[in-house]
């Protein structure tokens, strides 16, 4: 076990983690530079596109319902920087509104998922017993589940729309996160620190904010990361099939999927949207495995969490 | 063993129920009478007049309490009788019994596409971990996931049916109709077998007994063959299991991007038509072999785990 070969001193604390008094911007660029190069450039990415949606009402071009029959399928162009689409729209203020309902929708059962998932998966990890019992047989009996085919049936009863998709994401969704917080929680409370902090008389509270809510939450967040895309892909697949998203309201899948007709006039149409979606789960993705092997290499450098000076 | 066994099938018991409940309650779930939706599906007749569909609701039954009409659903359920298709007026069974085989036959072609890949490379990636070729592999599989199946077979159909000529664009009557959709479907299964393997392999390879096998002379290559490999699997297999069991009916995208007659289709045209039969008989089934496939593979894994096998020989 290379746990037991580490010298029993507690180590020093890098410059990063010491609680310096620096000013917040010098603290966040050295927190920064800690990171691993994908978490740098995925983030980056990812602020660009979330930049460029929320700004969508000022840079929009044009209207994207706007159609103008006599330039239909336009090429890329001073006017239409991306060109037009089988109904004259513009391509790029399109890709722009139609964003906001990917990325949305994606990021919003993200949220919901994982603040219940790791909620629940901690609670049944302290309450044990019964509670436990009901909460991890739950989670088998929705995993056991194809995604889609729970979001088809939802859709059969509510019928399609932004927040059928946001429930069906969500009824699945939170069942990862629940596993992973509850094999957390009840890991890092079998962890030595923990009962030392107990022997030095710190009170629950404290134990709980102090130790086993940051070490629950840093893989917790990789793991949300490295969901993101999945959502986004899986909110496209449904937009995509028609089922999503609803006309006149339009995103990224089901730009594609309009698109496919015309595909071979101009393979443009297609390949931008698709395009798109597979950045912005890229840059989310690469966030998180950076952020992952970012926990395994402070795992290896500092096995034993540092404890507090107190 | 015996124990988890047992709680394994108690569970499998529990899901199917629940999901039949959930099935049963489908029509009256849905917008609409459920009484009409019923005999619809029972009779496979739409426009029965109001006299008719008074007696049929006492002749079929439908005026007794739900929990027997549960029962006796559940009963015709378990016979295969899940009534008619409200589209194709044909009994559902039939249409499931063959999108099912053809969704396992993609399913298993793409799997195992997948995992021929998988295996080279996540054993590649471990035997150097944190090397350029470890994070190059990390890398390109992550990426894999971020590309939706939606983008890539057009423009697959795109490059290799319209263009180049190669390949077929949709359909489901030759061979070369697999290639395509197996080879979209097998991407994101390659990245989280690479993704197991590796973390297996580097898990195995820091064990005494590889210690041992290389200090008794044997070569990287034969220790990873003789030795590795075969400890690293049921972690893959697992997953191979969970993957088999989330793509019957789990691939609706490519299975009607390229027309190929499976599950994932007919549940989404259950959907888009409203055929309250066909969508409660596809969901159940779904269900009912996800379920059997992931605890087949949990008591195969609880019946050749090395470890259990490793502590008994000791």
């Amino acid at each position: 076990m290379p746990d037991t070969a580490l010298p029993l001193t507690p180590e020093t604390g890098t410059a990063a983690t010491l609680p310096a008094r620096r000013s917040p911007g010098a603290r966040l660029l050295a927190a920064l530079a800690a990171q691993h190069w994908w978490f740098l450039v995925g983030l980056a990415l990812f602020l660009a596109i979330a930049l460029a949606l929320l700004l969508t009402p000022w840079i929009a071009p044009f209207d994207p319902a706007a159609q103008n029959l006599r330039l239909r399928i336009a090429p890329p162009g001073a006017e239409h920087w991306l060109g037009t689409d089988h109904l004259g729209r513009d391509v790029l203020s399109r890709m722009l509104h139609g964003g906001q309902f990917s990325v949305s929708i994606a990021l919003l059962t993200l949220a919901l998922s994982a603040s219940i998932g790791t909620l629940l998966g901690a609670l049944s990890a302290r309450i044990g017993g019964l509670f436990d019992e009901f909460v991890m047989r739950t989670v088998d009996l929705l995993l056991s589940f194809p995604e889609v085919v729970v979001a088809l049936f939802l859709i059969a009863i509510l019928g399609p729309g932004y927040t059928t998709l946001v429930l069906a994401l969500t009824v699945v969704g939170w069942t990862p996160f629940a596993r992973m917080s509850r094999g957390l929680t009840l890991d890092v409370n079998r962890r030595d620190f923990i009962a030392a902090a107990e022997v030095l008389g710190c009170r629950r509270r404290f134990i709980v904010l102090r130790h086993v809510i940051p070490n629950v939450l840093r893989p917790i967040a990789a793991i949300t990361f490295l969901r993101f895309g999945h959502k986004l892909i899986t909110v496209g697949a449904l937009s995509f099939l028609g089922l999503g998203v609803q006309p006149p309201d339009s995103d990224w899948a089901a730009m594609l999927a309009d698109a496919r007709p015309y595909m071979e006039r101009q393979p443009l149409l297609a390949i931008l949207p698709g395009l798109a979606i597979f950045v912005t789960a890229l840059s989310v993705t690469m966030i998180g495995q950076g952020l992952e092997i970012g926990v395994d290499r402070r795992r290896r450098l500092h096995p034993a969490t540092r404890e507090p000076a107190a | 063993m015996l124990r988890s066994a047992i709680r394994r099938c108690v569970v499998m018991l529990l899901t199917l129920l629940t999901v039949s409940v959930l099935a049963f309650a489908l029509p009256y779930m849905t917008p609409g009478d459920p009484v009409r939706s019923i005999i619809r599906a029972r009779v496979a007749d739409f426009a029965v007049d109001p006299q008719t569909a008074a007696d049929l609701t006492v002749k079929l039954g439908l005026d007794r309490p739900l929990a027997v009409q549960y029962l006796d659903w559940l009963g015709q359920a378990a016979r295969g009788n899940f009534g008619f298709s409200y589209t194709s007026k044909l009994p559902v069974a039939g249409q499931i019994g063959s999108a099912l085989r053809v969704s396992a036959t993609l399913a298993l072609v793409a799997l195992a596409v997948a995992l021929l890949a998988a295996l080279p490379l996540g054993t590649i990636a471990a035997l150097r971990p944190a090397s350029m070729l470890d994070n190059a592999v990390t890398f390109v599989t992550q990426s894999l996931v971020a590309v939706p199946e939606y983008w890539l077979a057009p423009l697959a159909i795109l490059l290799f049916a319209l263009h180049l000529g190669w390949l077929p664009s949709a359909g489901w009557r030759e061979p070369a109709h697999v290639v395509m959709p197996a080879l979209v479907l097998a991407l994101r299964p390659l990245a989280y077998f690479t993704r197991v393997t590796r973390a297996a392999m580097l898990d195995v390879l820091n064990a005494p007994y590889i210690t041992a096998a290389r200090s008794r002379g044997l070569s990287m290559a034969r220790t990873v063959f003789a030795h590795a490999l075969r400890n690293a699997a049921p972690p893959v297999m697992t997953l191979f299991a969970v993957w088999l069991a989330g793509l019957i009916g789990g691939s609706v995208v490519v299975e009607v991007i390229f027309a190929v007659p499976g599950m994932g289709r007919l549940l989404y045209e259950a959907v888009v038509n409203s055929d309250l039969p066909l969508l409660q008989a596809g969901i159940v089934s779904i269900v009912a072999l996800a379920v059997l496939i992931n605890t087949l593979a949990d008591l195969a894994y609880l019946a050749f785990n090395p470890v259990l096998r490793s502590a008994r020989d000791a």
